[in-house]
């Protein structure tokens, strides 16, 4: 086969990114550009006679065993290595190994090193931020026709959430961990303030409530209406549903900045009174813990924490759609699952094959109910485990039901390289700093459109 | 070697001014040791109460300073929740080959800098130096696509030789060496001992807390070493301890901090062992003037 190697060019391209998010990737991991990578011999040592010929994998009574990167340690991990267990378990053609290799962004820097020592899984899983880099690089293949061999009904996926990983109608990126933004807050700080036990429908009816869910200590605030991340945290994210909210957007489809727009400049603004002028609002590094704590009585923040905010926080936790201003808006996030395009073709059947599995109506339901992520198909909403987990967990139902007027994130912040950090810490100097929001949003929007230079280049040689 | 007795490493911290400091100032000296043990001390102890609390107590605000209903299930779980023995079991092989080998080669090397004369030594160690200033972290994408080539992705070669030898260690046994009384390696000359001997005989157990302490350095570095070992493998029979730390962490959502903390413990009460035994060698080898003075 005829393995797609990347250019000198292309190389310093994907490693320039790295750098970028490395820079996020919380965790204290090394800065620059680091790649690493690995490998995937998948099949070295194990049983697999994997040099059968393409699409073998069906008929001879050979297995093939396929490499899968992924990023879910924890629990998730744990809930992850079950479905590959359950995977392997139910058919013999194909046998899955899960390798960990870190967050998001190590296992991206990692996938990066692989391409170029050529040591690369079948199966990779890619953050929202991540995957259109590797698509500009030619590093991941296109998966329609591999999807129809394997069965896959497009169909009945959640249609934003697919549409997403497309481009120019080809499907190359698959979702799977996707999370959105919801609103979370605490119900007895709710009770003692007497109010109506449901999220607010408006930000103005949430700034009415919110001297009421204040407290404070002098001049110093010591519980917070609502908490605000901070940029390692993904300010830029959340802020990404309020700014649509207001009428605004980061940028066009056409990587046309648009952070100077009114209505942005107008979100930006009331994040900023919420902190200042009207001081009920906090910024800070770690939101659940503030949360959890109780020092903060709201916030948004994932879907994906659900679970572990309800199981730790000493009150009950009640959540909501996010407010509206004059609109609704909310992004997607998490991550999908992709096949590098220099995966050997009788391997990327077997990988579409485990693709098609983790993402089939009951799988997406259990590893849905396992970790709090969204079900990515349509019909897994009606099953009955579904259901009765609903009944259980109505709070999870609303994240659900909230999930069909979600919308894809604009480039600005997923596709240029950096993008969430650089929006990230012009909001930063906002909240924090009291910064006028349309000098810090001018000037972020010449970075942002000097950033995505060399992205519309090489689309350009991709796309034409 | 004029510079010898200025760099003396047994050199005495305390001096007859300081004996003669007034109490102000000795008060001053007791409050920034308190206030280094604190900014020391207090994580410690934080990841060792936590190891021991339930999530929720770790969560509340404000924090309690001891652990209100101490439980060991953390470490239950923690142990559970990974291979952690075959973690233990790779993280020895790697550690031990590795620092071997490190100690050796920088013994070695910083030897031949020291007392052999060769044309160009100066430069050999400017050398030595500018591989001192570089980054890890800008070494690991070569080495990666060497340790690919060689074919020893996911081996244990391939997590101890890229760290097999370290400038820091030659640059700091060769300043150790240096100030060795000369005359002690003069004599065991005069009696006819070769390199050999002279190392080992002489250089090294006079050397003695300087080697103790490069090798503790390098011990701890390799113990705790993240990126690489990450980088390199990546099935969980060849990964390292601090990658099963790493593993219990929740990549997005509530993170368990207790058993993180218990899972932390693992990793930290070897290496504290280790010090603890390691550490009397140190003071020893600084006790045991190998010149009358």
């Amino acid at each position: 086969m005829e393995q797609r190697k990347l250019s000198r060019r292309e190389m310093l391209r994907v490693l320039m990114l790295g750098s970028g998010a490395a820079a996020l990737a919380a965790c204290g991991a090394a800065p620059s550009a680091e790649p690493t990578a690995a490998p995937a011999e998948p099949t070295a040592g194990s049983a697999a006679p994997a040099a059968t010929a393409p699409a073998a994998v069906s008929q001879t009574g050979s297995t093939v065993t396929i490499t899968y990167w992924g990023s879910f340690s924890g629990a998730l991990g744990e809930a992850e290595q079950a479905m590959v267990q359950r995977f392997n378990e139910s058919q013999s053609d194909v046998q899955v190994e899960y390798q960990f290799q870190g967050s998001y962004e190590e296992t991206a820097q990692k996938f990066t090193a692989g391409l170029q020592a050529n040591t690369i899984p079948d199966v990779i899983l890619l953050s929202d931020v991540w995957w259109f880099g590797f698509y500009v690089a030619g590093a991941i293949a296109e998966l329609d026709a591999l999807a129809q061999q394997a069965g896959v009904d497009f169909a009945d996926y959640e249609p934003v959430l697919l549409n997403e990983g497309k481009r120019r109608d080809k499907q190359f990126w698959i979702p799977f961990a996707r999370s959105t933004p919801l609103f979370y807050y605490n119900k007895d700080i709710w009770a003692e303030a007497g109010l109506p036990d449901r999220a607010p429908e408006t930000w103005a009816e949430f700034s009415e409530w919110a001297p009421q869910l204040v407290q404070r200590d002098g001049d110093t605030l010591t519980r917070a209406a609502f908490m605000h991340p901070n940029g390692a945290s993904y300010i830029a994210w959340l802020f990404q549903g309020v700014t649509w909210q207001h009428g605004g957007q980061y940028s066009q489809p056409d990587f046309t900045m648009t952070m100077t727009d009114p209505n942005t400049l107008r979100a930006a603004q009331f994040y900023q009174d919420t902190a200042n002028s009207l001081g009920w609002a906090g910024l800070s590094a770690d939101i659940n813990k503030d949360f959890i704590g109780g020092v903060a009585a709201s916030m948004l923040a994932s879907t994906g924490g659900l679970a572990g905010i309800t199981a730790q926080a000493q009150f009950p936790v009640g959540v909501g759609f996010l407010p509206k201003e004059t609109a609704f808006g909310c992004p997607t996030g998490g991550a999908g699952l992709a096949i590098p395009s220099g995966t050997p073709d009788e391997k990327k059947l077997a990988a579409m094959t485990y693709i098609a599995f983790a993402t089939n109506p009951e799988q997406a339901g259990i590893w849905s109910r396992d970790t709090g992520y969204m079900p990515v198909r349509i019909s897994t909403k009606q099953s009955p485990e579904m259901t009765a987990f609903f009944e259980a967990n109505p709070n999870f139902k609303t994240a659900v039901d909230q999930l069909p007027l979600t919308r894809a994130q604009d480039a600005a912040r997923v596709f240029v390289r950096n993008g969430d950090q650089i929006i990230g810490r012009g909001l930063e100097r906002i909240v924090v700093n009291g910064e006028a929001p349309s000098a810090v949003f001018a000037e972020i929007n010449d970075e942002l459109t000097s950033a995505a230079e060399p992205i519309l280049q090489d689309l350009k040689a991709v796309e034409g | 070697m004029t510079l010898s007795d200025d760099i003396l490493l047994s050199r005495p911290v305390e001096s007859a001014e300081l004996r003669r400091a007034t109490p102000r100032w000795r008060l001053a000296g007791y409050a920034a040791m308190i206030l280094a043990v604190l900014v020391v001390g207090l994580p410690v102890y934080w990841t060792l109460i936590a190891a021991f609390k339930e999530s929720r107590e770790i969560y509340s605000i404000p924090p309690s300073w001891l652990p209100l209903r101490p439980t060991f299930a953390n470490f239950a779980a923690a142990w559970e929740a990974a291979p952690f023995g075959r973690y233990y079991l790779n993280s020895f092989i790697t550690t031990f080959f590795g620092v071997a080998a490190e100690v050796t080669l920088a013994v070695l090397s910083a030897y031949a800098l020291a007392f052999l004369r060769f044309p160009r030594k100066d430069l050999v160690f400017l050398l030595l130096l500018a591989a001192l200033m570089v980054p890890v972290e800008i070494t690991i994408v070569p080495n990666y696509l060497t340790i690919a080539r060689l074919g020893w992705i996911n081996s244990y070669a391939g997590i101890i030789v890229p760290g097999a030898a370290i400038a820091y260690g030659t640059f700091l046994l060769r300043q150790a060496f240096l100030v060795l009384p000369y005359e002690v390696i003069e004599a065991a000359r005069v009696d006819g001992a070769g390199h050999m001997r002279t190392l080992l005989s002489v250089v090294i157990p006079i050397a003695q807390p300087a080697l103790v302490t490069m090798g503790l350095l390098s011990l701890v570095a390799k113990w705790n070493d993240f990126l690489w070992p990450l980088i390199v493998t990546n099935t969980s029979d060849m990964r390292t301890l601090p990658i099963g730390i790493y593993w219990l962490r929740n990549s997005e959502g509530v993170i368990n901090w207790g058993v993180v903390m218990a899972g932390s413990l693992f990793l930290i009460i070897p290496v504290m062992i280790v010090f603890l035994w390691v550490q009397r060698y140190i003071v020893d080898g600084i006790a045991a003037g190998a010149v009358k003075g």
